[in-house]
């Protein structure tokens, strides 16, 4: 056979899959439909009243305060950083980083107590063993089932979506709707993940235990907890990492995080105080970002917990 | 052995579970919390009721009493915001694409390998290019680290009303975490075809493009469709900006008291966000494990 037919053969035998090819005429169906729209397209952006109005804000609104009018200098900016950091940022910026300690250790409390219960290996009338197309209990594949379906659940809406509806139900001036928007959400995210790394355990271990007359509780004490911590911890700083950001903007809504201060310099048309405290959220997301990439890796590198 | 040398009784697993009690007490204490916030407000009791009692009939029709003349039917404008919903999410991951690609090649490692015969990896990198290095770092950490909400807000203030400011704001962040993971895939993916090529005499530019990204693609395909999932989110949540995907009808039922309609919003972008998470998962799978 030549080589040229070899490449046909290999060609024609390749695996395709009608599914494969049906999602990518509809993604790019979706695509072409959301830019065959006229009005999402940028062009406008730069024509007529829109380029003035674009100016102002770059030259004179965003400038900050004390730059303004030129008789001052960098010296004064400095002093008008510190006033607002002092003032409103310092406190905004803590309560940020609270709200999300907060709602990640709730998220993962709940994720690492019933994640175990969506796990197909654990969650079956006898744990941990190979069932040998016996068939499964009923009940358990109920509570699999409904663990599951909880986690899904709870994922499914936007924290900000959620802490806008919590926000109503618990009353304005603090934290907890942004708290539990971001502990729900987040419960669901770490409970399907940690569901998926029980499954993916080693069943050794958990056999051996089983064998020598553990029950099912005995397994997630001295087990499955043990093992899957590092991963977990993984988890749970990535996770943590995105409360950070999100929680700044859900001070939009009222709560008293960064995004509070943001919204209400907005308000005020005080366009150098939001570019003050979007950039001071920046920067806090950038650091929890590094920590939480420090944590990780030294979790990934030893394992210093077992 | 372990026990008499351990200055203190616990384990580190045992110190992991303090230090987060000790931070859960220390950020509870520090926001000022009690538990009776988490009864409803007062005089929201009753509203709890109205709300919760809501979700099991949500609205098929307007709720309010008068609607104006020759509106579409409230089902109709269900339909036209999950599809905003949707494409909003579509134009901004596109655009989002687009713009990573250049930053991801640009920020790995690999991208600028020269493979040797025999010596693989050594890196040595264009002048220019390890140069703006940095910046180009810090340009991606900055598009990521700022919600796509408050780009919403910084961009709505500079240029006024646009439909393209939303996309815009989806795409800067989602940019840059693509760049950042794309980036990472590319490095991590394994080296063994670009060294065979790079063995065989190609150029460079052909190893990495032939050798390297095929290895790296269906995990950054698979990332990518993970990420057009948080578009969707996003893009809802984008309505409460004023632009016409489902969150800017639930934010109008919701100030409204029409808590049957705001259900119906809800279980809207549930269905929205439930098939995409299934159609993504199920073609992540087959990508990831083909």
């Amino acid at each position: 056979m030549s080589r040229v037919e070899e490449i046909r053969r290999l060609r024609r035998e390749a695996p395709r899959s009608r599914f494969l090819r049906w999602s990518g005429v509809a993604l790019g169906a979706l695509v072409v439909a959301s830019w065959s729209d006229t009005e999402r397209w940028p062009f406008a952006l730069f024509r007529g009243q829109r380029v003035h109005n674009l100016e102002r804000f770059l030259e004179r609104e965003l400038v900050p305060y004390p730059l303004r009018n030129g008789d001052r200098g960098p010296a004064d900016l400095f002093g008008w950083a510190r006033d607002l950091f002092a003032a409103k940022g310092g406190e905004a910026t803590l309560s940020t980083l609270a709200i999300s300690a907060l709602a990640i250790l709730l998220a993962a409390a709940c994720a690492w107590t019933l994640g175990p219960l969506a796990a197909r290996n654990l969650s079956t009338a006898r744990p941990a063993e190979d069932l040998q197309g016996k068939p499964e209990s009923r009940a358990w594949r109920a509570v699999r089932g409904a663990t599951f379906a909880l986690f899904v659940a709870l994922r499914a809406l936007p924290e900000y979506i959620l802490a806008y509806l919590l926000v109503a139900l618990l009353g304005p001036g603090h934290a907890w709707p942004a708290v539990l928007a971001l502990g729900v959400h987040n419960a669901g995210i770490l409970g399907r993940l940690s569901a998926e790394s029980v499954e993916n355990l080693e069943p050794a271990p958990l056999q051996a235990l089983r064998t020598s007359g553990a029950r099912r509780s005995d397994l997630i004490v001295a087990a499955v907890w043990p093992l899957s911590i590092n991963r977990w911890l993984t988890y749970f700083f990535y996770r943590f990492e995105t409360c950070v950001r999100e929680s700044t903007a859900l001070g939009m809504l009222g709560i008293a995080s960064l995004g509070y201060w943001i919204s209400d310099a907005q308000a005020n048309h005080y366009y150098d105080e939001v570019f003050f405290f979007v950039g001071l959220s920046g920067l806090i997301v950038v650091v929890a970002d590094f920590a939480s990439a420090r944590a990780r890796r030294s979790l990934r590198e030893g394992d210093k917990l077992r | 052995m372990n026990d008499l040398r351990r200055p203190f009784p616990l384990g580190p697993r045992g110190r992991l579970l303090v230090a987060f009690a000790f931070a859960g007490a220390l950020s509870y204490w520090f926001l000022g919390l009690s538990l009776s916030g988490l009864l409803p407000a007062r005089g929201a009791g009753d509203q709890l009721g109205a709300f919760f009692g809501a979700a099991l009939h949500p609205a098929v029709d307007y709720e309010a009493s008068w609607v104006p003349e020759g509106a579409p039917p409230f089902l109709s404008n269900v339909g036209r915001a999950m599809l905003e919903t949707l494409l909003l999410a579509a134009a901004a991951m596109s655009f989002a694409i687009l713009l990573s690609i250049p930053l991801a090649l640009w920020t790995s490692t690999s991208f600028w390998q020269r493979q040797s015969r025999g010596a693989a990896g050594i890196a040595r990198k264009s002048k220019l290019g390890r140069a703006l290095l940095p910046f180009v770092r810090l340009v991606i950490a900055c598009m990521r680290s700022v919600h796509e909400l408050l780009w919403a807000v910084v961009l709505l203030a500079a240029f006024g009303d646009h439909h393209f400011l939303a996309v815009l704001a989806i795409a800067i962040p989602f940019a840059g975490t693509l760049a950042k993971v794309y980036s990472e895939m590319l490095d991590e993916a394994p080296t063994d075809s670009s060294e065979a090529l790079a063995e065989a005499g190609l150029a460079p530019g052909f190893c990495f493009a032939l050798g390297r990204l095929p290895r790296a693609l269906p995990d950054m395909t698979a990332y990518t469709f993970y990420r057009f999932e948080c578009a969707v989110r996003s893009s809802a949540v984008m309505g409460f900006f004023g632009f016409p995907t489902i969150g800017y009808y639930l934010k109008l039922s919701y100030e409204n008291l029409y808590y049957r309609e705001v259900w119906t919003w809800l279980y809207a972008l549930i269905v929205l966000v439930l098939v995409f998470e299934a159609w993504s998962a199920r073609l992540r799978r087959r990508w990831v494990a083909r």
